[in-house]
Order: structure tokens, then C-alpha cells, then sequence
């Protein structure tokens, strides 16, 4: 057993930024000698090489797969093919919604290590140690694997850098076992009814969380985020709610906020979901009444306080 | 037709928590028990189905855990399950999400019913793998974080909707039984109120051992998991700078942090 | 015998035995048909569910009695009406005991006893005193012709918030026509009664004890010279006695006859609600019974045989209307148009033979005679309606009733329905950790006892506001205080109290408020006290009022009462008296649910603060609008919200330097408003225990330059 086998993710022609983020998580990881591969399912996986080829990747393999897109028993199929013909150590996914559709099924069958959402991963006196949060994010939790000859890790997004520089590694192709999909995908649907708001081009972006209490209250914010000419984004619960449209939620399964560089979050608590999307941005500030608020982790700066206090005098200032 | 809801009674953190002494978990006295907000969302959605079938239609809600949880398979009765089913030994105290699976694939077994609901992860350990798990355990094809469902009771196949990262849907059509695991916002969860939950402990809750379902201690724990508890612990937390005074203080701070960023992007 | 002991009237003098006799008929017919209609009403209210009244009879009906006679109902919030009525039933009254009175000589005493005493002294006595009635009755009558018709009262306005055009029952003008008609019928009726009296007179002239003694009828006396004048002929004069005879007669009867199928039904029908009245209707809501299947009201026969009579006793005065806080914010509320719609929808289905199938007795919708779920969400539980109702409907019991199956159905705001799981888990509306309750102390610079832990004298019963909401925790540490200058033995309950209930009852959550009551009643019973106060008065209510019901009987107090009595008994002293021009904004838990009107005025009198009363205020005063739940429900975005109107109201007052409530949901509430009405700036919002500690804190001297 030995090297460390990627799982790269692509959807719709294009290559996810995790994929190189797992290649740096595998970077960190490997021992002297042992070798990063990166394999990549789709039915042309000829096109994601280049994309690919960063340092620390020593071969890409292509796997060749029916359908453009991911399918559970598909991907099942192949990556424990490739697992059983590679007989990696350590495998590296990414914790996405396609790997929710089969890691764990796939670990279950093999009976290989598996721990999910890990954002910190070492070796301690041999053994390979994942970290990952507990209780809602408020704790962080140590795992291991004792017995396990591999071990499949779903790596969190937006926690390990991507390598920058480009590399030539080599190129392999792997046949993957023919496979009878029980499912078959159809089309993709884009999600952004109500208004042409683009929150992944906005620079500045004001947000609001559950905090506000009310759809009454929503006017004030947006006022004040055209006042202060910020785009006015919330959290899940609010468009979920339809007290904005989905278009304005920032997060996981909402939009991410690629190009915003100063972050106002008010009465947003911080869910793991809603950091997802917001966490990278340079200076963030977070307003809310609870002090203990996962919010102020990842903020530069906070003030605990009533967020239409805040608003208000905001406000009169601008 | 029967549709078995795999339900958690998850639990959150209480202020000025501790950790135990063998550093492995939180103290028992801090965790305050709910259950899982995905299930709400799971156990309605087959609540629906069964409600606008013209067919008779079963929804069992199964958990595993010792009798407090029982509680909160009395709050699935009273949302409109019709049986519920609790499974529990003292050997599997220590199991990881997998371990879980293995004993829900067992009373799925033991059920066979023609779909199976999970919740995408629950709000405590977010290990979003137990459905899928057990969909691998059981064989049956599967397909999580479903936004969306249109199922005919009986039908050979379902089509639903993947949310996807970024606000993106993708459309399946996937064939039955299946293991689905439910994401938040597919539908708005009733209300059950307390006297329906009371009126609900009427109904009976069958507790099964391993046994029952056909599985011995070694298949649950820490055997029976695919990962170890090491060392839990209160994470240093970073730190914001906090901004002092009033709300007139903290709001011309506010402004002059936005006024910087104008300046410095004009 | 001297003429004057002779004089009497000769009933049906000249008149054929025939038409006696179908005068009789027509008489008994009247009277059969007046019971018939008794009968199918009593059947309508005997197919509601059943209902035990406590507390005598013999005493309700005393009660009843001296309210109908005083009329002191009727006056309330409106002299005119109040005094008009007077007329109208007095004068009424008089006249048909009058025809009582000569009924029991003529059919009863006389064929069967031979007994007669209606002639002479008494029958002019008795002539007199009718026509003196008569007139009250025309002058009331004439004056209700005038409120109606020309003063434009805004209660009488039947449009109705609740519908909107175009529904079938928006527009009810059967109420218009019905609510004339009686007023020209009794009109007519009286003046009938007068040109009837005159034409006798006028017939009888030749007749010495008749026309000598006609001066003990003034009214008829000077109709007939009157018409004597215009030239009527003593002949004409019986022709016209004899037509108006009939006339007069048969509207009469027609008038009892239907009785109970118009609003004259309210004579009986007012005074029975008000026999069956409970004086704490809205402060002590009815538990479901255990064996009842479904909680709340969902078929118009779940309401008790009380309430259908209730609605039969509205009489459509539009006071609660005009009262209502949600109302006069264009809420789709008005009580008077849910007891209207119930009233129709009872009528509609339960005055047949047959009781109609359930599906059809569902009061819950759009249609005519139901409720709309946004009109029973739009209700504060104020009770500023049953408080003020002349005939004793009790409105928010019947709206509680039908929340609590909108709550079984889980037809709420989705906001509420949050909140309500909130409260469920944690036991308080802040989703606050429970171990949290009591940290508000930690800030105080001495320890707050643990009444779980060691006796106290009296245990604080704090509530979730004053626990959690950090403007309304720095209250709860000036009470910590004050407690504590005036030597109380004191403490609270920490993580032992929940919420306790008052308001999630009120939303129709009967289950979660048995759970909490029981949680806080094993609490308190737990404890060792000797009474309890509370800064909340919703806790107020529903300890005082409905713990009782389980198994929780305590002396509380409010903590103006307490405050008041640690001045009195010199614990506490005025050592600064603060000369603010202030306001007292009754809260509705303290004041109108439990009468508690004076002790903050007083508490405000003896720290030296000028009260200028606002308009709406003690028992009418206008609710902030964060009752019945309301706290946890949206308001609509653009809607004027109760809070600022009555901040609005308060800003009329030249000079107010400051608004003072005594309870923490109006703090929250009115603080909210002032900003939101632009009248930050000219007077504030102050909690009356803040007053209280600013004027029993010394003001510190200036240090004395050496």
C-alpha cells in the first residue's frame, strides 16, 4: 500500500478549484517517495489534463466514463477499481455534494478508513490523524484509523492551498470496469430567478442573517446597503424564507464571494455552510448581539451589538 | 408501500460546555437533544407522499439510541409516522456514522420498504454518510441532497433534483427502491403540536436489540467503524478585533473601515 | 262612589264580541309564535357544547339585575347612548307593565277572584305615570333616531375590516334596515299609543269622570284639544279610537311575536349573557378537557351554549370595534364582526330541525359567517373588547378557542411557529440557554439568592424579557436593587423557571403552556416563600389567574404594588423628587385583566412627577400590540403598528419629558416606536422601576472646595 490517489472533481466542461486544493492537502501529506496521482473521471477526461498538470501531481490518470457527469454507481465503480488496482494508502476527495452521492458507499464496501469534512490531516508517530469539527463546528475532533491498510478522506473546500506553479507529470489511462447506472442525469438547472444580482463580481458586500427577525425589516438593510453602496446578500434562512431571492444568498449551496474584499455580515451566526461561501474574503466585519457567534472566528473585526442600532447610526453617516 | 425514515436525535452544545475527562467527547450534562432539523425535512417529504397517494402508504420512522430518543421518534408519530422502531445496545456506544449504517441497513432489511429517506448530515457531526451507507450496505441505488422529489408510490423510478454547490440544480432520474438523502427547504415541515405529540405516545415505539435485526456486537462500536475518536477538543478561536462603545462609536468605526476600502479601490 | 272613584277605561268598550274574540285570537297567535321562536333558539344554543356555570345563581341574577337597572354599561364611553337607553327602557318597561298590570285585572283577578283595583285614584296615578313613560320612550327613541342618522358615530360604521369588496358579506345592509325598522316600530308604536288616547278622549267627551279627569294624561289631554281644534267630531273621534285601536294592537303583537327572530331578541338575550357572565373570562382561559378529541373550535357546536347565547346578545354597538388595538391599525380584525359572522353562521345552520353535517359547520375560511386565519392571527388578546362590552360577550375566549386548532393544524406564521418550538426546547422565546436565565445577576455587585436553594421571603418571578433582552436586563438590576435598599428577603429561580406561559396560551398552544405551567408549578411548589412578585405582567396574569387551575395557588404581587408598600412602610425613600412631566401607559396584563390602575400612579405621585393622563388610559388604555403572541408574528410590512399610534397619542402631550410603562414587553415596544415616528429627541421611554431608583439614589454633592 503506498502513494496517495487524488480524486479530482470537474462538472460541466470544468475543472473544480478543490481538485488542486486536494492535491496541495496530498502535497502536505505524503511521506518521502511516495507518489500523488490525480485521477479524473468524465467521458472526455482528455481536456482536464493541462488544467491538472501543477507541481506536486506526479500522474494524471484518465479515467474514460459513459456519462459527462458524475453518477454515483459510476464513480463507485471506478474510483474502487482504481483503488483495488492502485492499492493507494491514502485516498483524497473532496467533501462536495458529488462525493455525498457515493464516498461513503464506497468506503463501506471496502471497508477503508473514511472520515469526512476533514480540515486538518498529519501523520502522528506513523499514523495517519484527521481533524474535523464536532457539535455544530464548536469543537474539533481527532480521528483515526487503527487497522485500516487505506483511508478515504473527504477534504474540506477553501482550507488547503492549491499549488501554483504548472508541472509536466505523466499521463496514464485507466479502464474502468463496465458499470449498470441506476440513475441517469438530465439537465442542470440554474437557480437565479428573481433578480440579476451577480454576488460572485460584488466587491462589497453587506449581508444579513436570521438576526433581523422579521421580513419587515428587511428594507432598512437594503437601504442601508445602497447607502453605504454595498450589494445587499443574506444567509440561507432569509431566502429560504423568500424574504430575498435565492440569487442574494451567499454560501455553500448558495453563491460563493470571489471577488468581494470587504464583507459585512449582520445577525449572520456563522454556519459551517454560510462560511463556506464568505470565510476567504479579505476584511470582514461581523455585527451581532451574541458574542459567541462562530461569525467572529473568521471576522477581522466584530462588534457585539444590536444590529439595527448599528444600522441606524450607520446610516445617518452616510 | 412502505417508506422508512432514518431519523438522529442529534445534540447541541450548552453553555460553558466542558469536555470529559478522557477527552474523547463533551460531558453528558452539556448536550441538550433535539431531533435532527434534516429529518423535519425528511419525514415530511414522505408525510406528503403519503398523504397524496390514493394507495395506502406506511412511513416508519427508525433511529438508533437508547431510550431518550425515544422522545423525539414521539415528535415523528405526531408528524404523522405511523410506526416507529428504535434500535439500541449498550455495544454501540463508540460507532462511528458507519457503524450506524449498518445497524439501519439491518431494520431496512428487515422492513423492506420501497424507499428509504435519510437526512443529507445532522446538525451535530455533519458527517453527511449515513444514508449513503447504507444504500451501500443494502445495495440499493441512491442519490443525496435531494431539493426536490416527484415519486408515484410503487413506481419504478423517482426523478428528483441534486442541490448542487452555487445554486445549481441538477435533475436525476434515478430507479427504485433508492436511498435518498434529504436536504433542507424541499418542503416547509408541520407543525406538530404538543398534544399531538402526547396524543402520538398512543401509538407504540418497537425498541429492538441487535439481535432482533440480525447482527452481532462486532458489526457496531468501535468494530464495527471505520474511524476513532482520538482526542476532542475546544478549538482556539480567531480572534476579531472587537470594536468598543456605543452603537455611535462602533458605527463611524464601521464607516471609516468602509471609507478606507472606497479609497483604496477608487 | 264619587266620580273620581269610578273613573277607569272600559277595555274593548264598543267593540263586538267577534272582534274580541279575533282579538284574542290574533293575541295568543302573537304569543305562540313568540314562544316557538324562544324554542328554536334555546335548541340553537342547547346543540353548543356543554358548560358548567360557578357561583350562585340567585347571585348572578342579583347582578344582573342591578347592572340592567343602573344601566351602567351602557354608559360607558358613551353618555348619550347611556341615557337615551335609560329612556328607551325605562319607558318601555313602565308601559308594558303597565299593560301587565291591566291584563291580570281583566283575564286573571277579575273573572276568577273578582277582585278590581285599576279605577279611580289608582288608575289616574297609573294613567300619569304611562304617560310620563311615554314620552321618555319617544325622547330616548328620537335622540338614537338622531346618533344614528346624523352624528356619524364611527362604531356604528358597518364596513368591516375582515372582508373585502365584492365578498357576499362585505356589505350588510340587512343590519341597516333591521336596526330603522325597530327604531320606527317602537316610534310608531308610542306615538300610536298618544293619537290613540286623544281619539278616545275626543269619543269620550261627553263623558264628565272621562273628559274632567284627562288632565292625568297630559300628552292625550293636549292631543285632543288639539284635535278637537282641527275640528274632530267626538263621532270621528271613535272611528279614529277604533282604527288606531288595531293598528296600534296588531303592530304591538307583530312586534313580540317576532321577538326572537330580530334584534328586539336582545332584551332577554343581553340580560341572560350578562347573568352567565365569568369577570375573568379573558384572564383565565378554559383548559381543553382530556377527553376532548380535538383542541380548539372547528365546528361552530364546539362553542358552548354560553357563547352561541353571546352571540345572540351582541347588539351591534361597535364598542369593541372602536376599542380594538389591531383595528385602528387596518388589521383585518374587528371582534364585533367575528361575533357577527359566528352569529349569521349559527343562524344559517343550527335554527333548523336538522343539525347539519359536520363538514358544513366548519367555521374556519372565507365564506360567509366564517373566520379568516388573518383575522384571528390579528388579535392582541387586549381584551380591551370584553372589558368594554355592554352585554358581556367575551370575544377572546372564542378567538383563543379557534387559534387553538389553527395551532393544530400548524396554520401559523412560519416565524411563530419557530418561536413556539424555541420555547418548547429551551423554555424561553430567546432560544437562550437555559443555565443562562439568571446571568443577567452576574453584572450586580452583590449575589441574587437561589430560591431552588435556600427560603426566601418573596421569590421574583423574573420572565423572559426581563431575563434575556439585554434593554430590559438593565431593569432587572435596578429591581435587584431596589429590593435590596428596602431590606426584601429576595431571590429567583434561575434555570428553574420557564416561560410562564401567559402568551403562548394565548396563541392556542395549549400543550406547550401545560408543559410549562407544570414545569414552573413544580418549581415554585419546590421553593420556600411566603409570596411573589413579578416585573412581568403577563406573568402576572397567568399566575395569579390560571396556575390555580394547576395546582398552583400563590399570593403574587405586581411590583408597583410592592414598591408602593416599601415606601409606606418607609423601606424605601425619596431622596431626590424628580419633577418630570410624564405619562403612564397602562399595560393591558396589569390594568384592565387585573384592575391594577392605581399603584403605579401612586408610585408616581409620591416620586414627584407630574401625570398628565393620555386619553386612552386605565381600562381603556391601547394596547402596544405585542400580545396574544403578536411579539412573534411579522407585522405587515407598511402597516401602521399598534405601538406607534399610541406613541403618536402621547406626543400630543406638550412637555412630555418621559412615557413610562411597567412592563418589559411595552419598554421594548414603545422604545421602538418613538424612533420610528421621528419622536426620538423629545421625550423617552422609562421603565417606572428606573424612575423609582433615579429618585431613591442620593445625587451625589459636588465635593466642597476646601
Amino acid at each position: 500500500m503506498s502513494g496517495i490517489l487524488v480524486i479530482a472533481e470537474q462538472r460541466r466542461g470544468e475543472l473544480r478549484p478543490i481538485s488542486l486544493e486536494l492535491v496541495g492537502a496530498a502535497i502536505g501529506l505524503e511521506r518521502a517517495g511516495e507518489e500523488v496521482a490525480v485521477a479524473i473521471l468524465s467521458d472526455s477526461p482528455d481536456r482536464f489534463v493541462s488544467p491538472l498538470s501543477v507541481s506536486g501531481v506526479d500522474e494524471i490518470v484518465t479515467v474514460k466514463t459513459a456519462s459527462p457527469e458524475f453518477d454515483p454507481d459510476a464513480f463507485e465503480s471506478a474510483v474502487g477499481a482504481l483503488i483495488a488496482a492502485r492499492t493507494p494508502d491514502i485516498v483524497l476527495a473532496a467533501h462536495s455534494v458529488d462525493s455525498f452521492g457515493y464516498a461513503a458507499a464506497l468506503a463501506t464496501r471496502l471497508g477503508l478508513g473514511f472520515a469526512t469534512d476533514v480540515f486538518k490531516a498529519e501523520r502522528i508517530d506513523g499514523e495517519l490523524v484527521a481533524t474535523r469539527g464536532g457539535y455544530g463546528q464548536k469543537v474539533n475532533v481527532e480521528v483515526d484509523f487503527p487497522g485500516r491498510a487505506a483511508v478515504l478522506l473527504c477534504i474540506r473546500g477553501n482550507v488547503f492551498k492549491p499549488p501554483e506553479q504548472s508541472a509536466a507529470p505523466r499521463v496514464t489511462s485507466f479502464e474502468a470496469p463496465p458499470v449498470m447506472s441506476r440513475s441517469k442525469g438530465r439537465e442542470f438547472i440554474e437557480l437565479s430567478a428573481g433578480d440579476d444580482v451577480d454576488m460572485t463580481a460584488a466587491e462589497f458586500i453587506l449581508t444579513i442573517g436570521r438576526g433581523i427577525g422579521e421580513e419587515s425589516k428587511v428594507p432598512q438593510f437594503r437601504e442601508l446597503a445602497d447607502a453605504v453602496g454595498a450589494t445587499l446578500g443574506c444567509s440561507r434562512p432569509i431566502a429560504d424564507a423568500g424574504w430575498l431571492p435565492k440569487s442574494r444568498q451567499v454560501g455553500q449551496s448558495g453563491k460563493t464571494a470571489s471577488a468581494c474584499k470587504l464583507y459585512i455580515a449582520m445577525g449572520v451566526s456563522g454556519a459551517i455552510q454560510h462560511l463556506a461561501g464568505m470565510k476567504h474574503v479579505g476584511t470582514i466585519v461581523a455585527v451581532n448581539t451574541d458574542a459567541e457567534a462562530s461569525i467572529f472566528g473568521v471576522a477581522k473585526y466584530g462588534i457585539v451589538g444590536d444590529i439595527f442600532e448599528v444600522a441606524d447610526e450607520l446610516r445617518k453617516l452616510f | 408501500m412502505k417508506i422508512l425514515v432514518a431519523v438522529k436525535q442529534v445534540a447541541a452544545l450548552d453553555e460553558d460546555f466542558e469536555i470529559r475527562a478522557d477527552g474523547r467527547d463533551v460531558e453528558e450534562d452539556f448536550l441538550i437533544r433535539d431531533l435532527n432539523e434534516w429529518d423535519d425535512f425528511s419525514l415530511e417529504e414522505a408525510v406528503k407522499i403519503k398523504e397524496a397517494a390514493s394507495e395506502p402508504v406506511e412511513v416508519v420512522a427508525v433511529s438508533v439510541g437508547p431510550e431518550e430518543v425515544d422522545e423525539s421518534l414521539r415528535k415523528c408519530l405526531a408528524k404523522g409516522a405511523d410506526r416507529a422502531v428504535r434500535i439500541w445496545d449498550a455495544a454501540v456506544e463508540g460507532s462511528d456514522s458507519i457503524a450506524i449504517a449498518r445497524i439501519l441497513a439491518a431494520a431496512a432489511k428487515r422492513e423492506a420498504p420501497n424507499l428509504l429517506f435519510a437526512g443529507v448530515q445532522s446538525s451535530d457531526q455533519s458527517f453527511a454518510s449515513t444514508g449513503i451507507a447504507v444504500a451501500g450496505l443494502l445495495g440499493w441505488p441512491h442519490a443525496a441532497v435531494v431539493s426536490a422529489l416527484t415519486y408515484s408510490p410503487g413506481a419504478k423510478t423517482a426523478v428528483l433534483r441534486r442541490e448542487l454547490e452555487g445554486g445549481l440544480l441538477h435533475e436525476v432520474e434515478i430507479q427504485c427502491p433508492a436511498v435518498l438523502t434529504i436536504q433542507l427547504g424541499i418542503n416547509t415541515p408541520r407543525y406538530a403540536s404538543l398534544r399531538s405529540i402526547k396524543q402520538a405516545a398512543a401509538k407504540p415505539i418497537e425498541v429492538l436489540s441487535l439481535a432482533d435485526v440480525g447482527l452481532n456486537t462486532g458489526a457496531v462500536g468501535e468494530a464495527g467503524s471505520l474511524s476513532r475518536v482520538r482526542r476532542m477538543y475546544i478549538p482556539e478561536r480567531g480572534r476579531a478585533q472587537i470594536i468598543e462603545g456605543d452603537a455611535a462609536a462602533q458605527a463611524a468605526r464601521l464607516a471609516e473601515i468602509i471609507r478606507e476600502f472606497k479609497g483604496a479601490s477608487a | 262612589m264619587s266620580r273620581t272613584d269610578a273613573v277607569t277605561r272600559i277595555l274593548f268598550e264598543a267593540f263586538g264580541k267577534a272582534e274580541v274574540r279575533l282579538f284574542y285570537l290574533i293575541g295568543y297567535a302573537a304569543i305562540a309564535v313568540f314562544f316557538y321562536g324562544v324554542y328554536v333558539q334555546v335548541r340553537k344554543y342547547r346543540r353548543g357544547a356543554a358548560l358548567k356555570l360557578d357561583g350562585g345563581l340567585w347571585k348572578r341574577l342579583g347582578d344582573m339585575v342591578s347592572a340592567v337597572l343602573s344601566h351602567r354599561t351602557i354608559d360607558r364611553r358613551d353618555r348619550g347612548a347611556g341615557g337615551a337607553h335609560r329612556l328607551i327602557f325605562y319607558g318601555f318597561m313602565l308601559l308594558f307593565a303597565g299593560t301587565a298590570t291591566i291584563t291580570l285585572e281583566y283575564d286573571i283577578l277579575e273573572p276568577l277572584f273578582g277582585i278590581r283595583f285599576w279605577y279611580g285614584e289608582f288608575y289616574l296615578v297609573f294613567s300619569l305615570v304611562l304617560d310620563v313613560a311615554g314620552v321618555a320612550l319617544i325622547a330616548g327613541l328620537l335622540y338614537m333616531m338622531y346618533r344614528r342618522g346624523w352624528m356619524r358615530l364611527p362604531k356604528l360604521d358597518y364596513a368591516r375590516p375582515d372582508r373585502v369588496p365584492g365578498d357576499p358579506d362585505f356589505n350588510r345592509p340587512q343590519y341597516r334596515r333591521e336596526d330603522w325598522a325597530f327604531l320606527w316600530i317602537l316610534l310608531i308604536i308610542g306615538v300610536t299609543g298618544y293619537v290613540l288616547e286623544a281619539a278616545r278622549l275626543v269619543w269620550l267627551q261627553d263623558r264628565a269622570d272621562i273628559w274632567d279627569t284627562r288632565w292625568w294624561s297630559p300628552v292625550g289631554a293636549a292631543m285632543a284639544d288639539g284635535l278637537r281644534a282641527l275640528g274632530l267630531s267626538a263621532h270621528a273621534g271613535g272611528e279614529l279610537r277604533h282604527g288606531l285601536w288595531w293598528f296600534h294592537g296588531l303592530i304591538a303583537l307583530a312586534l313580540i311575536a317576532l321577538i326572537p327572530f330580530t334584534k328586539v331578541k336582545h332584551i332577554f338575550t343581553a340580560a341572560a349573557s350578562l347573568m352567565v357572565r365569568d369577570p375573568l373570562a379573558a384572564q383565565r382561559l378554559p383548559r381543553v378537557p382530556e377527553s376532548q378529541a380535538e383542541a380548539g373550535a372547528a365546528k361552530i357546536t364546539d362553542f358552548n351554549w354560553k357563547q352561541l347565547l353571546n352571540l345572540d346578545a351582541c347588539t351591534k354597538c361597535g364598542r369593541c370595534h372602536e376599542a380594538c388595538p389591531a383595528r385602528a391599525v387596518g388589521a383585518p380584525l374587528s371582534p364585533r364582526d367575528v361575533i357577527l359572522s359566528l352569529r349569521e353562521f349559527a343562524k344559517a345552520t343550527l335554527e333548523s330541525g336538522e343539525v347539519p353535517k359536520a363538514a358544513e359547520l366548519d367555521i374556519h375560511g372565507k365564506a360567509p359567517g366564517q373566520v379568516a386565519m388573518e383575522t384571528l392571527w390579528s388579535c392582541r388578546t387586549c381584551m380591551a373588547c370584553v372589558e368594554i362590552c355592554p352585554v358581556a360577550v367575551e370575544h377572546v375566549p372564542i378567538i383563543v378557542q379557534m387559534r387553538r386548532k389553527l395551532v393544530e393544524d400548524g396554520a401559523m406564521d412560519p416565524l411563530l411557529t419557530k418561536t413556539l418550538q424555541t420555547i418548547h426546547k429551551t423554555g424561553n422565546s430567546f432560544g437562550e440557554s437555559k443555565r443562562k436565565r439568571g446571568s443577567w445577576s452576574k453584572a450586580l455587585p452583590f449575589p441574587v439568592k437561589d430560591a431552588r436553594k435556600e427560603p426566601v421571603d418573596v421569590l421574583w418571578f423574573v420572565g423572559d424579557y426581563a431575563s434575556f433582552d439585554p434593554r430590559n436586563q438593565k431593569v432587572s438590576q435596578l429591581f435587584a436593587t431596589l429590593l435590596r435598599e428596602a431590606g426584601v428577603d429576595f431571590g429567583i429561580l434561575y434555570d428553574g423557571e420557564s416561560n410562564a406561559g401567559n402568551d403562548v396560551r394565548r396563541v392556542g398552544e395549549e400543550g406547550l403552556y401545560e408543559v410549562l405551567a407544570t414545569a414552573n408549578v413544580n418549581a415554585l411548589s419546590s421553593a420556600s416563600f411566603k409570596s411573589i412578585v413579578t416585573t412581568d405582567p403577563h406573568s402576572f396574569n397567568t399566575i395569579r389567574n390560571e396556575y390555580p387551575d394547576f395546582g398552583g395557588k400563590y399570593e403574587i404581587q405586581h411590583y408597583t404594588t410592592l414598591l408602593k408598600q416599601s415606601f409606606a412602610e418607609g423601606r424605601l425613600r425619596v431622596a431626590n423628587p424628580l419633577k418630570y412631566r410624564v405619562t403612564f401607559h397602562d399595560p393591558c396584563h396589569l390594568g384592565r385583566f387585573n384592575k391594577g390602575y392605581e399603584a403605579p400612579r401612586e408610585l408616581l405621585a409620591l416620586l414627584g412627577c407630574e401625570l398628565v393622563e393620555m386619553g386612552r388610559c386605565r381600562a381603556n388604555s391601547f394596547c402596544c400590540g405585542a400580545g396574544g403572541g403578536r411579539i412573534w408574528i411579522p407585522d405587515p410590512v407598511g402597516a401602521e403598528k399598534p405601538a406607534q399610534n399610541r406613541i403618536k397619542e402621547a406626543a400630543a402631550i406638550p412637555g412630555l419629558e418621559v412615557y413610562v410603562v411597567s412592563c418589559p414587553k411595552d419598554l421594548t415596544m414603545f422604545e421602538d416606536a418613538v424612533k420610528t415616528t421621528g419622536n426620538e429627541g423629545k421625550f423617552v421611554v422609562k421603565e417606572l422601576i428606573e424612575l423609582v431608583r433615579e429618585a431613591t439614589v442620593a445625587r451625589t454633592v459636588a465635593a466642597v472646595s476646601a
